[in-house]
């Protein structure tokens, strides 16, 4: 059974049809063409479809749609304000921190969330808040640098 | 008349008592939904394809954390892991909830995971399940019969089974009232950050004022069905001072009641090796608690 749902996404608000077990990821990717969010296990595991919703991040691929009615939803393409990059986005590129890119936005959307509460974290801080999501090739320092870099840069 | 049954449908009930009714409406195949962390990455996986879903989290009641006269807390069912990790009212033995909760995964999980979804489930390697035993906690339950309490050591039968019948949701988690002086403690291993535990041990304990146990709950995760609590190991450690062979001698009757399986995580052998050692560690922790350094 399909159901009209409304969702705010990045602060716009879409009208989406939508089944009962369909995933916010889904609707993001297929629907909305929001391909920022990336499918990697379906699981909740990988961390490559994280968005913020409320401003917390959450598994896109474990939400249910029609469940986020009313929430704010936050995905890698609304991060930046007004076309300028969040000081994470930046600190990303000035660290070379991207190597085949699937994890990026997974990453950059919780390093986000992460840096708005702890504006002084240590390594350590870094690489728990960022224990949830993987990345095959496997390029964690250069990650991990460029959490500590925004966050030297006093951004999020 | 013929009539197309669509596939899955879909509801947001305000109170428990409508939950439980649109459970029992559609039947067996209906599901209540709370994080999503659990049941729809088995809906993902194809093992479980709901013909309802009812959402829980509309109801009021059941995302309230609540520390009542008497000096139990009461956690709704849909408290989230990372607000139970925080929990300011979780004190003294009940940290062992909190210490079991800020554990749970990662960071986003513990945004989506709940308290009553995790127990729901039962995953014999999940946080929870032995620390709500060593903490004596309560379950309470809704269904079409109404409500009803169950403690925790009663609720988890053994391998993803609990006391649930069918139609019942769990509502809330009650943790009986404990001194102040009390602590709990939850002692986790794991290969990786954020994964169910290979073995784990949730304490609560109490000492008299020579420094002895006068009272302690002890249960395992993660090697066997569900937790596993000893009382005669708990028995080898009440009146003691913790010596090391107190904790040697708890060990080995607590190993003798374990019955791990090999899987991805370890083998049973190890897990068996590794629980003594384990709970060494937690009372070697328990000591930095009790004494923090200066």
């Amino acid at each position: 059974m399909s159901q009209p749902v409304t969702l705010t996404v990045n602060g716009k608000a879409n009208e989406v049809s939508c089944g009962a077990t369909t995933t916010l990821l889904t609707v993001l990717r297929d629907t909305l063409a929001l391909t920022g969010s990336k499918r990697g296990c379906n699981q909740g595991v990988c961390g490559a479809c994280t968005v913020l919703v409320d401003g917390a991040p959450m598994r896109a691929c474990l939400t249910l749609a029609v469940n986020t009615e009313g929430q704010s939803i936050t995905t890698i393409e609304g991060l930046p304000e007004g076309g300028d990059l969040k000081p994470i986005q930046q600190a990303i590129i000035d660290s070379d921190a991207v190597q085949c890119g699937f994890c990026t936005s997974g990453m950059i959307l919780t390093a986000h969330e992460f840096l708005q509460r702890n504006s002084n974290p240590s390594i350590d801080d870094i690489r728990t808040a960022l224990s949830g999501n993987i990345c095959r090739c496997s390029g964690y320092r250069k990650i991990v640098d460029a959490v500590a870099l925004a966050a030297s840069r006093g951004g999020a | 008349m013929l009539t197309f049954m669509t596939k899955q449908d879909f509801h947001k009930p305000t109170t428990v008592e409508d939950a439980v009714t649109l459970l029992k409406e559609a039947g067996e195949d209906a599901r209540p939904i709370s994080g999503g962390a659990t049941l729809v990455a088995l809906m993902n996986a194809r093992l479980v394809q709901p013909s309802r879903l009812v959402s829980l989290s509309a109801i009021e009641e059941l995302t309230q954390c609540t520390h009542q006269p008497d000096g139990s807390v009461r956690i709704g069912a849909m408290r989230r892991h990372r607000q139970t990790a925080f929990e300011s009212d979780l004190k003294a033995a009940h940290q062992v909830v909190s210490g079991a909760a800020s554990q749970i995964a990662n960071p986003p999980v513990r945004n989506m995971g709940t308290i009553g979804g995790s127990i729901s489930f039962a995953d014999p390697a999940a946080d929870y399940p032995p620390s709500l035993v060593a903490a004596n906690a309560e379950i309470e339950i809704a269904g079409p019969e109404g409500r009803r309490c169950i403690p925790a050591e009663d609720f988890f039968l053994g391998w993803y089974e609990t006391a649930l019948e069918p139609g019942e949701i769990v509502t809330a988690v009650i943790l009986p009232p404990v001194p102040a002086s009390s602590i709990g403690q939850y002692e986790k291993l794991c290969r990786i950050a954020g994964d169910f535990a290979l073995a784990s041990i949730a304490m609560t304990i109490d000492f008299d004022a020579s420094n002895t146990v006068s009272t302690l709950r002890l249960a395992v995760g993660g090697c066997g069905g569900g937790p596993v609590r000893v009382e005669a190991a708990e028995d080898a450690l009440i009146g003691t001072k913790l010596e090391t062979d107190a904790i040697a001698a708890a060990a080995e009757l607590l190993v003798a009641e374990l019955d791990p399986v090999d899987d991805v995580r370890g083998s049973a052998e190890y897990r068996l090796k590794v629980v003594p050692r384990l709970l060494q560690r937690a009372f070697n922790n328990l000591i930095n608690i009790r004494e923090p350094a200066q």
